[in-house]
């Protein structure tokens, strides 16, 4: 069944190595300009010194130079990446077999097909799953330099770093399985896996994570930059004066915000979340499989 | 699985199986045997509940009533020992388009333990089909060869091929049906074959089974059923009530009637009228009057096997 799995996804594989090296290539190119200019502006000592404020122009300039490449208009529309990635890869993985009749070839071996499901599923699943960690290895790598200015918790950088951006293409995939199973066919299985998926990852994103934990608040410092005060980072939030707090709302003097140091309990809960999706998505797959036994 | 079970229990037994999709019976009240080592041909029209019938054979569907059991052993869908048991060729013999023929053996043998390589790779040079040949490049009569291969190569005692030469050409159908029937002849392998093309079972199949709307409506030894059967030619006015035997087809032309009847055991010779033309009747013809029989007919008149007369008025089959 392992090498059945493998010869029925190479090309699958294939293609998502070759995305993935597509990715690494863009990585290097920016990430060692980046940091060139990183280290030449001096700003990793000039942040240690006074974390955010202090030397606005090099700060500015990186930014400048750097930020559209890391910037919202071009993540926003790679946030449907990892969907395309698991529902291009979930939704034939059953339908396939349904469209074209060779279901009654695969069943009819002597292995049953709710295990022949089941390895196939836990193979896939793990390649998704190297394939996660790896791209995510390589954003967060080459980004680095940037993320000391941000900090981790805008959107941008925080659905491609750490748990999450793996979770999200395990959910899409789970979704176009058991689509796949349900209309028979491929390409509308994508579709039906997609929808649901990006509604729920902006839904989860937009209206669920600043809540994971209840947000802090704190007294709007007296000096927001008056002289003296420093200058505040283009794009760090300087209310809270801290790089890599996300600041979700100033109300005259209170300022709400979520501490740099939750990224990776966040990271966690969202992961879990889509992680919780996938197994029912996959689990309700396996159990429909075995019981309508056609 | 003995070898002595193969040898005593029939090859297939199914006992009031029936499957019914959503509020539509595919098959009802299906009881039949078949013995070991025949070929079996079973002919129904579309819709009539073959294919239904041999995935629960075969493990891929389970029944929703009764029961069919392989060499006695009781049919599980999502069963591996059912599978095991059953070699299967599906209609359009699927194979993987963008695998090779070697591929399609390698998965063969990952997916059946007693999977038989020398078998598969043996018959595919004896056809001259290179391993090496992606399968969406082979011909049909290739594909179809493939797919037989593999169901032979898995080494299980009984072979279930689903409508296998509706898609060929004629070439190729004889063809196919030569393996089959060598494949039969050499190892003791029991057959099932569902087909429509009448004429290609005639050669090939020493036991015979009808199915039409999801009812068996014969079966036996096909040369019993043959000579259970006589085509008479009769005035046209002659009443069914008057026919020796129970009337299964009738086509009334301006002044005669021919009739396919089945003769009653218990007076074989009966009173043919001296005036009336009694022949022998063809395989086709046979299967033909069966398939062509109406709704009614076919419910009154018992779907036993040969040896078994009902009688011209047994009981309504149960519904």
């Amino acid at each position: 069944m392992i090498w059945v799995s493998w010869r029925q996804h190479r090309s699958q594989a294939i293609a998502c190595l070759a995305l993935l090296a597509a990715l690494a290539v863009y990585a290097i190119l920016l990430g060692t300009s980046m940091r060139t200019a990183f280290s030449h502006d001096s700003l990793a000592a000039c942040l240690a010194r006074s974390p955010g404020t202090g030397c606005p122009a090099a700060v500015e300039a990186f930014s400048g130079k750097f930020g559209s490449e890391v910037n919202v208009a071009f993540w926003s529309v790679v946030l449907i990446v990892p969907g395309l990635i698991g529902v291009l890869v979930g939704a034939p993985l059953i339908a396939r077999e349904l469209e074209y009749g060779t279901w009654r070839l695969a069943w009819s071996q002597t292995v049953p097909r709710a295990r022949w499901l089941t390895v196939k599923l836990a193979l896939v699943t793990g390649g998704l799953v190297i394939l996660g960690a790896a791209m995510t290895a390589v954003i967060t790598w080459y980004r680095a330099p940037m993320d000391q200015l941000t900090g981790h918790l805008l959107h941008n950088i925080y659905d491609f770093e750490g748990l999450v951006l793996t979770a999200y293409i395990l959910c899409a995939f789970g979704f176009a399985v058991l689509a796949g199973l349900l209309l028979r066919r491929s390409v509308p299985a994508m579709i039906a896996a997609f929808i649901p998926w990006l509604a729920i990852r902006l839904v989860v994103e937009f209206l669920f994570r600043p809540h994971f934990l209840a947000p802090l608040t704190v007294s709007r410092p007296a000096c927001l930059r008056p002289p003296g005060c420093g200058e505040g980072i283009g794009i760090v939030p300087q209310a809270t004066g801290r790089i890599g707090d996300l600041v979700l709302s100033i109300n005259g003097n209170i300022v709400t915000y979520q501490p740099a140091d939750r990224f990776w309990p966040f990271q966690f809960i969202e992961a879990g979340i889509f992680v919780a999706l996938t197994a029912a998505a996959l689990g309700a797959t396996i159990w429909l499989l075995h019981r309508r036994a056609a | 699985m003995t070898d002595d079970m193969v040898g005593v229990a029939p090859a297939l037994r199914a006992d009031r199986l029936g499957r019914r999709y959503g509020r539509v019976w595919g098959l009802r009240d299906c009881t039949l045997e078949v013995p070991a080592g025949v070929i079996a041909g079973l002919v129904g029209p579309n819709g009539a509940g073959k294919t239904t019938l041999l995935e629960m054979i075969i493990g891929l569907l389970e029944p929703t009533e009764g029961q069919v059991s392989v060499f006695g052993q009781i049919s599980r869908a999502q069963s591996a020992a059912t599978l095991a048991r059953v070699g299967y060729v599906a209609q359009d013999h699927p194979l993987y388009r963008d695998f090779s023929v070697a591929d399609m053996f390698h998965l063969g043998r990952a997916m059946n333990p007693s999977w038989d390589q020398s078998l598969a790779q043996a018959r595919t040079d004896a056809l001259g089909i290179p391993l090496k040949r992606k399968v969406k490049h082979l011909s049909g009569g290739q594909r179809a060869q493939v797919s037989l291969t593999m169901a032979l190569a898995k080494r299980a005692p009984l072979l279930v091929l689903d409508e296998p030469v509706s898609s060929l050409d004629p070439v190729a159908r004889l063809e196919f049906m030569r393996e089959v029937m060598a494949a039969a002849a050499g190892t003791g392998l029991t057959t099932i074959i569902a087909s429509h093309v009448v004429s290609e079972l005639e050669r090939l199949c020493d036991w015979l089974i009808v199915l039409t709307g999801g009812h068996v409506q014969l079966a036996g030894p096909a040369d019993d059923l043959i000579s259970a059967h006589r085509l008479l030619t009769v005035p046209r006015a002659t009443p069914d009530a008057e026919l020796p035997g129970l009337p299964i087809h009738r086509t009334d032309s301006d002044r005669h009637s021919t009739v396919v009847v089945r003769t009653d055991p218990a007076r074989p010779s009966a009173q043919v009228h001296p005036g009336w033309q009694a022949d022998p009747v063809g395989f086709e013809q046979l299967i033909m009057a069966y398939l062509q029989r109406t709704p009614a007919a076919a419910a009154t008149g018992n779907p036993a096997q040969a040896a078994e007369w009902p009688g011209p008025t047994s009981k309504a089959v149960t519904r």
